[in-house]
């Protein structure tokens, strides 16, 4: 197998953006100061609007700050924020009509640090923005939960008003939910899922741009419900309406975010889809792509169709709070099930947008790491598509005990239960690859079996929670707590960390240091398992879930669960010391030291400018591991090789 | 000329186009795929209070001006036609077709919004009116709010239609945002049938 | 494969299993079982966990088996067989798993049917929940109002859920039944206790500042001394 090193990486001076104009004409130039002076403009323009219309309609008073808020820092505010940034530049030219500047992609790669505080339209520098930018928000979701779980060590009240602790949870999960499980995994696709493909960048790159920089508007506007009055928003991150409707005003902190971070994902995952359609290297046919690639078809897919969901439960919410509608109200005539139907129907799939791409790393690491070619690989295909189409079925298995129409449930409870089917044959199907293989146990190994050990303990709690009648004992318990740690910490954290070590050399060009990435990992399973197991025990004996305080019984428990989480908390700084010092010092990487043989790992590390000189040629499976000649691609250079082979097929 | 460009600036190599559809028409196609669902939440919550909790329809002392805005429905659906021929025109190299075309589709688009403004000053119920008040002004407001976005593509390929751009070869911005406003129109049929007229 | 690997396979997968089998039944996974339904609702716990053993135990047996026999020489840069699949083993494991959830389907299915169904001469009972606390009347002794569930033990109870402000969640662990209390909603429940005593009630729902301390107290008693205090006048 040809690697192909390129000797061409930065040449200074000659590529990248022009250097900022100095004096006072900086403040035109798109970049964080132009952004410092628009964003308050917004604001400002956004409250004149309000008070404007208020005036006008002549409602009183005309200062409401709720909706100013509302309306100038979470909406207009933030707008000014990406038009200062420069993510509209491009664009309100071509509105105008007036000549775009030709491209000269000055807007393209990184050749300075500076250039990551940018809006970038290289896919590769937007992917690790997304790391970046979703591990801290990690970090601060992590730092909440040792929060809650201080509070938890005794019953009775420790340290937090309930109030103040609601939020904890609400803000906690949101957090991980919403600002890394699923940007992360966008992040790590950006990265890969172009060079995977044979493509040059994504299929729009400006939009690719500002998808990225919603997220730190989203994130930033939920930690900051922490210090409005009233404090943050505190009804879990599901959010149930009417509990919702009249909580203080954080919640629209909530309502917004989600909404910011929602446009993101669906902005990116349209731009997946078009990607993958339209732009794959030739002889890349649908069943020649990584499985990678598949997971995030797929998850786009439910991108797109489901995210709006989630938007409008939170529009509806939010409407009835500042403008008093009905949606959700019963003395106006509204249906408060509503709102659970329409959330759910969104965020069941979207424990699966948390899920697949994860299931698509596994599949890349196992297979490499065993030297073997994945199992049944069209099967391992088409079950994701089973469980796209499944999973739009079964969105009232969160709402069993809810008081919804009986009969619901025994359809429901089938189609969950049959998720179980296509979700047991990638399990079997990893086990199948791993079996008589070479397995090498570096670092994304490690957390790819761990993550196959652990989903397997989530989705056997998960056929409790589908069988209504135990459904109906441990629903809101702590078993559910336990659940979704086992599918969303086992699961989708167990792989994010699989990509990121696996794709660390790819990503930096550099490797990253052994001996600490196998300590974080034995850290952190030890201590997950020490959290999160009893949490099934306290559960089914009757713990309830999002309390601050519980019954004296389970207080040995959750004092044991605590010191455990702080453990599982401390395992964090191996990976941040082993990240940022491996990022400094760590030595360099090869193009290709895990000898794989999807696209991405063909080119230099890190990647060159624009990926690829020349399109490659695909002529194989991506997983012909121990098949001998066999080849996924040829890269240029090797003309006559891609001829022949061509032909011969 | 892109060739040329990737020679003197050592750009990126062409990508290859591994689908008949263009990506610009399939990711508009995905976009209303997504905004359809939009809707579909809005008519699932329509959905809630007038089916499953059955309220009446408009309840009684209400009434739904439903021959005004079966007029709106006639400009908007007209207007899907201009659209059509502004493509039509620039398609075969007649730019004035075009521009008469674009401005007229926004014209058109405009009164419909105007009249839609003035139906809600006139129509005697409010947001909070009860469930039936909600769902009417949420359903047409989020319509309401998709004409808006459309004028302003309209708008925007207008401006750029009369500053001379624009060919034979490349009118992608205008088949573009055409689809974007034959859905919004076919979407007002959905929310004038639901809402106005069973 | 040759015979001693599968022995070593099969005495791993026992081991998992024994292992699992000690997790579920050493600690106390259930609280005590005061109802029917708990009964029922308990048999398709262990059902289900007989059945999640025995997965948990081939998984096992084959992960542990492969970490521990597939690790590859520092030095050995050689690939594994290319298999790329067996046709037959996928059929095995689409369809196997299919029947167990089928099965699990059956059972709760029928469990489910014979939960929602009333007793003859059932007790009703309202349900009041609001922010924070519950109450609860009794239509047939009227409308006798209380702050403890107070029942009657082995009479089948048909609960009436009502709340006044947002949702909250009725449930006794020893019942093993749960329901959420849903402003505009009056949803059911079936209960039959069937040992006397004293029971936590928890609200299972959030709603709001003070959920973590909703609860009260269910009291199973005898029949007689249950119409004594249902038939006095007062609280
Ligand atoms: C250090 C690691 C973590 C600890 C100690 C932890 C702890 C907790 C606890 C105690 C709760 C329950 C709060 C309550 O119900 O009262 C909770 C809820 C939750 N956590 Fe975590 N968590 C951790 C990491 C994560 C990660 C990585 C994710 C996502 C991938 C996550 C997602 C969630 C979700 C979705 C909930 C449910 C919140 C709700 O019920 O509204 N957590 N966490
Ligand atoms: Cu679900
Ligand atoms: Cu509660």
């Amino acid at each position: 197998m040809t690697t192909l090193t390129h000797e061409h990486e930065a040449h200074p001076g000659r590529q990248g953006p022009a250097p900022p104009p100095r004096g006072w004409r900086r403040l035109l130039y798109p970049g964080l100061l132009r952004a410092a002076w628009m964003a308050p403009l917004f604001f400002g323009i956004g409250c004149g609007i309000v008070v404007l219309c208020r005036w006008w309609g002549g409602w009183q008073p005309i200062w409401f700050g709720e909706i100013i808020v509302l309306v100038g820092a979470l909406i207009a505010g933030p707008i000014g924020f990406l038009a200062g940034i420069g993510a509209f530049d491009y664009w309100v030219r071509y509105a105008i009509g007036s000549p775009t500047k030709p491209e000269d992609h000055s807007g393209h790669g990184a050749y300075s640090w500076r250039d990551y505080f940018r809006v970038n339209t290289d896919h590769k520098v937007i992917g690790i923005q997304y790391l970046t930018t979703t591990i801290f928000f990690f970090l601060a979701g992590g730092l909440l939960a040792m929060l809650v779980r201080a509070e938890l060590a005794k019953p009775g009240m420790q340290f937090f008003d309930n109030q103040t602790y609601n939020g904890l949870f609400s803000v906690h999960a949101s957090l991980m939910i919403f600002l890394f499980v699923i940007p992360a995994f966008a992040g790590l696709a950006n990265f890969v899922v172009p060079l995977m493909l044979g493509a040059p960048d994504m299929a729009f790159p400006r939009l690719n741009a500002l998808s990225y920089w919603l997220l730190p508007i989203a994130g930033i506007m939920m930690l900051s419900s922490f210090l409005v009055p009233g404090g943050a928003f505190a009804a879990g991150w599901t959010g149930y309406a009417p509990l919702s409707i009249h909580q203080p005003l954080g919640t629209i902190f909530f309502n917004m975010g989600v909404q910011w971070a929602g446009a993101s994902s669906i902005m990116t995952a349209l731009n997946f889809l078009v990607t993958i359609i339209t732009m794959r290297a030739p002889g890349m046919t649908f069943w020649r792509m990584p499985l990678l690639v598949w997971a995030n078809f797929t998850t786009s897919l439910l991108v797109v169709i489901a995210t709006p969901f989630i938007a409008g439960s939170q529009f509806f919410v939010m409407f009835d709070r500042v403008m008093h509608t009905h949606f959700f109200d019963v003395a106006g005539g509204g249906y408060p099930l509503g709102y659970q139907h329409i959330f759910w129907f969104y965020s069941h799939p979207a424990v699966y947008i948390m899920m697949l791409p994860g299931f698509g790393i596994a599949s890349e690491v196992i297979s490499a790491m065993s030297r073997k070619p994945i199992f049944g690989y069209r099967l391992m295909a088409l079950s994701l598509m089973a469980i796209l189409v499944l999973g739009f079925s079964v969105w009232a298995h969160h709402m069993f005990v809810s008081g919804m129409a009986p009969w619901l449930r025994v359809p429901m409870m089938i189609t969950t239960l049959m998720i179980a089917v296509p979700t047991g044959i990638k399990v079997f199907s990893w086990l199948a690859t791993i079996w008589e293989g070479k397995l090498n146990f570096a670092t994304p190994m490690l957390w790819a079996v761990g993550f196959v050990s652990m989903f397997v303990i989530g989705g056997l709690s998960g056929i409790y929670l589908g069988a209504v009648p135990i459904d109906i004992h441990v629903s809101d318990t702590y078993f559910v707590v336990a659940h979704i740690h086992y599918v969303l910490f086992g699961g989708s954290l167990f792989t994010i960390f699989a990509g990121i070590y696996y794709w660390f050399p790819k990503m930096t060009g550099r490797q990253y240091n052994e001996k600490l990435g196998k300590l974080h990992f034995w850290l952190t399973f030890v201590g997950f398992n020490l959290t999160f197991f009893p949490m099934h025990l306290i559960g089914t004996q009757g713990m309830p879930r999002r309390v601050s305080d519980y019954a004296p019984q389970f207080a040995n428990w959750n004092l044991f669960i605590s010191i455990a989480s702080f453990a599982l908390g401390a395992s964090t700084i191996v990976f941040l010391y082993n990240m940022v010092t491996s990022m400094r010092r760590g030595a360099p990487a090869e193009a290709n030291p895990w000898r794989s043989l999807t696209l991405e790992w063909q080119v230099s590390s890190p990647p060159p400018i624009f990926n690829f000189d020349e399109i490659p040629q695909v002529v194989g499976n991506p997983y012909e591991y121990g098949v001998p000649g066999a080849r996924h691609a040829v890269l240029n250079g090797d003309r006559a090789a891609t001829e022949t082979e061509v032909r011969s097929r | 000329m892109a060739a040329a460009h990737a020679e003197a600036h050592h750009g990126p190599p062409i990508a290859n186009q591994s689908s008949r559809v263009s990506a610009s028409v399939l990711g508009m196609l995905l976009f209303i795929a997504s905004e359809i669902m939009l809707f579909g939440s809005f008519f699932t919550a329509y959905f809630f209070v007038r089916v499953v909790n059955g309220i009446d329809w408009p309840p009684h002392p209400f009434e739904l001006p439903v021959f005004v805005a079966g007029v709106n429905t006639a400009i908007l659906v007209t207007s899907s036609f201009t659209m059509h021929w502004a493509l039509q025109s620039i398609k075969r190299g007649n730019r004035a077709g075009l521009q008469a075309g674009l401005l007229l589709t926004f014209l058109m688009g405009l009164v419909f919004l105007l009249t839609q403004a003035r139906e809600y000053s006139r129509v005697g119920f409010a947001p909070h009116d009860g469930a039936f008040g909600t769902i009417f002004y949420c359903l047409t407001g989020l319509h309401g709010a998709h004409v808006f976005v459309g004028l302003s593509i309209l708008l925007f390929m207008t401006i750029r239609a009369f500053r001379g751009h624009f060919s034979p070869e490349h009118h992608h911005g205008v088949e573009i945002g055409g689809i974007y406003w034959h859905f919004v129109d076919v979407m007002w049929i959905v929310v004038y049938s639901t809402v106005y007229l069973i | 494969m040759r015979r001693g690997s599968i022995v070593q396979l099969i005495v791993i997968g026992v081991l998992a299993g024994a292992v699992a089998s000690a997790v579920a039944l050493i600690p106390n996974w259930l609280p005590s079982s005061a109802s029917r339904e708990a009964g029922r609702i308990d048999f398709v716990f262990w059902f289900v966990t007989g059945i999640c053993i025995f997965v948990f135990s081939i998984v096992a047996a084959v992960s542990v088996y492969s970490v521990w026999k597939f690790r590859v020489k520092p030095d050995d840069d050689s690939d594994g067989p290319p298999i790329h699949g067996h046709t037959g083993l996928e059929i095995a494991w689409t369809a196997v798993p299919a029947l167990l959830v089928t099965a699990i389907a059956i059972v709760s299915a029928i469990v489910l049917a014979k939960d929602d169904a009333a007793g003859a001469n059932p007790l009703r009972v309202n349900v009041y929940a609001q922010q924070f606390f519950w109450s609860f009347s009794y239509p047939g002794y009227g409308d006798k109002k209380s702050d403890v569930l107070r029942l009657p033990v082995n009479r089948s109870v048909v609960l009436e859920g009502h709340s006044k402000d947002v949702i909250h969640s009725f449930w006794v662990p020893e019942f093993r039944q749960k329901q959420d209390l849903v402003p505009g909603l009056t949803p059911t429940l079936h209960i039959t206790p069937n040992k006397v005593g004293t029971y936590p009630l928890i609200c299972t729902e959030l709603c709001g500042l003070g959920h973590a301390l909703m609860r009260s107290r269910v009291v199973v008693m005898e029949p007689a001394a249950f119409d004594k205090w249902a038939s006095r006048k007062g609280a």
